[in-house]
C-alpha cells in the first residue's frame, strides 16, 4: 500500500495551482484531484483549459450542496481523463441569495440537462442557457424543493391527503417479544408505541 | 313469442354479461411507477396470467383494468387521469402496492400523492412493496369476484361524482388543461 | 320461394360457420403460440369471450361518422365475400352441401381480388378519422404491406388463370377435378409464390408490421374500442375463414364434407402461425423487399409455365 504513485496526480495539482491564481488544487487520493475555485468568473476559463490542453474531455457530472448554514451553494463539476484515468473535481462556491454561475453548455453540450436541472431544483441561474424553461417539475409554483430550507412536510400536509393509520396499530417489536417471551432493551424501550 | 326484456330473459343475459367481462380482462400496458417491473413475469411463462384471460391492450380505448403500478408523481396522474377517461366503460382501477395505498416509502415527497383512491375510484388494492406475481394474480382474483358480485362499480361512482374528484385533482394539477370527460 | 329460403338460410349458416371457424381458429392459434412459449394459454373460446365482452361495454367513443362506418364498411366487406367463395366442392355428397354454394358462380378471381382490398381502404378511411398518429402510420404500413404481397399473389392467380383459361374459382377447382390431382401438383410455381405471399395478409409475425403493439400501439385500431372493435374482431375472423377456404379452393383440391375443411384449414392456418411465434418483426421495407425476391421470381417462373 505504501508504494502508491501519486506522482501524475501531483503534477496536475501544480499545473492548476501555478496557472491560475484564484485555485487551489490538491491531491485528494490515488486517481482524484480537487481544485476549489476561490472566484466563479474562471469557471469557463478553468474548465476550458483542463478540456483541451490537459485532456480531460469527458463532463461526468455536475452536482450541488446546499450549505445553508453558510449560506452558499457549493456546485461540483467532475471531469474524467481517460489517458490519465483521473477525476477531477473542480467546486465552486456561490451565494445562496441570487445565486449566478457561468453558462457552459457551449463547452459541453450535455452539461445543458445538468443546468437546467439545478435551475430548476435549486434555483441557480445561467444567464444564456440554452432553452432554459420549466424541466421536469411541471407548473412548479414557489421555492425549488431540492433546496434544505424548503419545508417537505408542510407542503405534503397542504397538496396531498394522508391516509389515517389503524387505531389498533400494533408495535411489532413488542408483538414479537411478548410472543416469545424476550426481554426488550432498555434502549430499544423509548421507541415503544405506549 | 318469448319477450327479450322480461325478467328471465334478462337473468340469462346478465350471467353471460358477467361472466364475459370477469373472464376477459385487457390490461392497460402503461407502468407508472417500479411495479411494471412485476408486470412481465405475471404475463409471461412462469405466471401466465393470460390464461385467465389477463391480457395487455395497447391503447386506453381497447382497455378494461387500469394499473396503477406504484408511486404516482403529480405529472404523472395528470396523464392517468386522462388515460382512464380515455377507457370505454366498464372500467376497473387496480392499484398496486403501498405507494399507491398510503404514499409509502414516498409519503412525505413533494411531488408523490399519497392515497389514490382521492383522485380515481380504485377497486382493488394490492399491498406489498413490490407484490409478488402470486400476490398480482389473487388482486386479479378479487376483482374476478367483485365483478361477478356486480361490486367493481368504480366508474359509476366516478361519474355521479365527478365534482368531489375533479376538485382534489385539480388542487394536485395546477394548470388543467385538459380535454372534457366525454362518456 | 323454396329456393330463395333456401339460399337465404344458406347465407346465414355460411356466414355463422366462417364466424364460429375464424374465431376458434383465432382463439387456438393464441393456445399454440402460448404452448410454443411454455405457458398453459387461454382456452380455445377466449376469443368469444373477448368479443362478448367487448359487445357488452357500456359506452363507445367514435370521433365522427367515417370511424362509425369502418367497422361495418370491414364487415359488409367480409360477408360478402365468404358468399363468393366456394366453400365446399360440388362433388359432395353430404347432406348439407346445397346450404353452401351461396353466390359462388356470379363471381370470378379478378371480382374477389378487388373486393378483398375494399375493407382494407375503409378501415384506412375510418382509422385517417381518428386522428391517431399511431393509426395514420398504421395504415401507411399497411397499404405498403399490402403493394408487396399483392404483387406475388396476383401473378400467381394470372398464372392460374392462363394455365387453365378460366378466371372463375369454381372453373379452376373443376380443373383440378378434372385432371385427377391439386392444382398445387400441377402448377407448383403458382403455389409456392401464392403461399409464400400468405403470411403477408394474416399480418402475424414477421409480417406483423401494421398492428405492432409494442411500437404503434395496434395501430389503425388504436382509437376503437367496445363495439367497433368487436365488430372488427367479427370481420377479422370471418376474413381469415375467407382466405384460408380460397387457398384450399384453388391450390388444395378444394373439400368435399366440413371435416376436411376444417382439417384442411386448420393445417394451412399453422403455418402463418408457428412462422409467426418463432419470429420477430421486420421493418415495413423489409417486408417488402421479402414479397419482392423469392416470392416474385417464383410468380415469374408460373407465368413463363403457364404461358408454354
Amino acid at each position: 500500500m505504501d508504494n502508491i504513485n501519486l506522482e501524475k496526480e501531483q503534477q496536475l495539482a501544480d499545473i492548476l495551482s501555478s496557472d491560475f491564481t484564484r485555485l487551489d488544487a490538491k491531491v485528494v487520493r490515488e486517481r482524484r484531484v480537487e481544485a476549489v475555485l476561490k472566484s466563479n468568473d474562471i469557471i469557463p476559463s478553468v474548465l476550458l483549459f483542463a478540456k483541451d490542453k490537459l485532456g480531460y474531455i469527458h463532463f461526468s457530472h455536475m452536482s450541488c450542496v446546499d450549505w445553508l448554514e453558510e449560506g452558499e451553494f457549493e456546485v461540483i463539476y467532475i471531469l474524467w481523463n481517460p489517458e490519465e484515468k483521473i477525476n477531477l473535481l473542480i467546486k465552486v462556491r456561490t451565494d445562496r441569495d441570487n445565486a449566478t454561475l457561468p453558462n457552459i453548455d457551449y463547452i459541453w453540450r450535455q452539461a445543458n440537462t445538468y443546468e437546467r436541472e439545478l435551475r430548476e431544483m435549486y434555483g441557480i441561474e445561467f444567464p444564456g442557457l440554452i432553452a432554459a424553461k420549466e424541466f421536469i417539475l411541471e407548473d412548479w409554483q414557489g421555492m425549488p424543493p431540492m433546496r434544505r430550507d424548503f419545508k417537505t412536510k408542510e407542503y405534503v400536509d397542504d397538496h396531498f391527503f394522508h391516509r389515517p393509520g389503524r387505531e389498533d396499530a400494533q408495535d411489532v417489536r413488542e408483538t414479537i417479544a411478548n410472543r416469545s417471551g424476550e426481554e426488550i432493551p432498555e434502549f430499544a424501550k423509548k421507541f415503544s408505541r405506549k | 313469442m318469448m319477450n327479450i326484456n322480461d325478467k328471465h330473459s334478462q337473468k340469462i343475459v346478465d350471467i353471460i354479461k358477467e361472466y364475459a367481462r370477469k373472464q376477459s380482462l385487457f390490461i392497460l400496458a402503461y407502468g407508472t411507477g417500479c411495479g411494471a417491473i412485476e408486470i412481465p413475469p405475471t404475463m409471461t411463462s412462469r405466471y401466465d396470467a393470460e390464461r385467465y384471460g389477463i391480457r395487455g391492450a395497447a391503447t386506453p380505448r381497447q382497455a378494461d383494468v387500469l394499473l396503477i403500478t406504484g408511486y404516482l408523481a403529480t405529472k404523472t396522474l395528470k396523464r392517468v387521469i386522462r388515460a382512464y377517461e380515455q377507457m370505454q366503460s366498464p372500467k376497473y382501477v387496480i392499484g398496486f402496492g403501498s405507494c399507491t395505498i398510503n404514499g409509502g416509502m414516498y409519503w412525505d415527497s413533494y411531488n408523490t400523492i399519497n392515497v389514490l383512491d382521492k383522485y380515481l375510484p380504485v377497486d382493488v388494492y394490492i399491498n406489498g412493496c413490490m407484490p409478488r406475481p402470486e400476490a398480482v394474480l389473487a388482486g386479479f382474483d378479487k376483482l374476478k369476484e367483485l365483478i361477478q358480485a356486480g361490486k367493481a362499480e368504480g366508474w359509476k361512482h366516478y361519474q355521479e361524482n365527478l365534482d368531489w374528484y375533479r376538485e382534489n385533482q385539480k388542487k394536485v394539477i395546477v394548470n388543467w388543461q385538459m380535454p372534457d370527460y366525454n362518456w | 320461394m323454396d329456393d330463395i329460403l333456401i339460399k337465404i338460410l344458406g347465407a346465414i349458416a355460411t356466414v355463422i360457420l366462417a364466424f364460429t371457424v375464424g374465431m376458434t381458429y383465432g382463439g387456438l392459434s393464441r393456445k399454440v403460440i402460448a404452448r410454443i412459449q411454455n405457458r398453459i394459454g387461454p382456452p380455445w373460446y377466449q376469443n368469444f369471450i373477448d368479443n362478448a365482452k367487448l359487445l357488452f361495454k357500456v359506452s363507445n367513443i367514435n370521433h365522427g361518422f367515417m370511424q362509425h362506418v369502418a367497422p361495418l364498411w370491414l364487415i359488409g366487406m367480409s360477408v360478402t365475400t365468404v358468399l363468393f367463395i366456394p366453400v365446399l366442392n360440388t362433388g359432395g355428397d353430404s347432406w348439407y352441401n346445397s346450404w353452401f354454394p351461396n353466390l359462388n358462380f356470379h363471381g370470378d378471381l379478378i371480382f374477389l381480388l378487388y373486393l378483398m382490398v375494399i375493407g382494407s381502404l375503409g378501415m384506412a378511411l375510418g382509422a385517417g378519422q381518428t386522428g391517431n398518429p399511431n393509426s395514420a402510420i398504421g395504415v401507411s404500413r399497411g397499404l405498403t404491406q399490402m403493394v408487396g404481397f399483392e404483387v406475388p399473389w396476383v401473378m400467381a392467380l394470372v398464372a392460374l388463370m392462363i394455365q387453365y383459361k378460366t378466371t372463375s374459382i369454381t372453373g379452376l377447382m373443376a380443373a383440378a377435378e378434372q385432371q385427377g390431382t391439386w392444382l398445387a401438383f400441377s402448377s407448383p410455381f403458382a403455389t409456392l409464390a401464392a403461399l409464400l405471399a400468405m403470411p403477408g395478409m394474416f399480418r402475424y409475425s414477421p409480417f406483423d408490421i401494421v398492428g405492432a403493439p409494442a411500437e404503434l400501439a395496434s395501430g389503425p385500431v388504436s382509437e376503437f374500442g367496445g363495439k367497433y372493435l368487436s365488430t372488427m374482431m367479427t370481420s377479422g375472423s370471418i376474413f381469415a375463414f375467407v382466405k384460408l377456404t380460397l387457398y384450399v379452393d384453388i391450390f388444395f383440391g378444394g373439400a368435399n364434407n366440413l371435416v376436411e375443411l376444417v382439417i384442411k384449414t386448420f393445417i394451412l392456418y399453422m403455418y402463418p402461425v408457428l412462422w409467426g411465434a418463432v419470429s420477430p418483426r421486420f421493418r415495413t421495407e423489409q417486408a417488402v423487399r421479402f414479397f419482392w425476391g423469392w416470392p416474385v421470381l417464383f410468380g415469374i417462373i408460373a407465368l413463363i409455365q403457364a404461358s408454354l
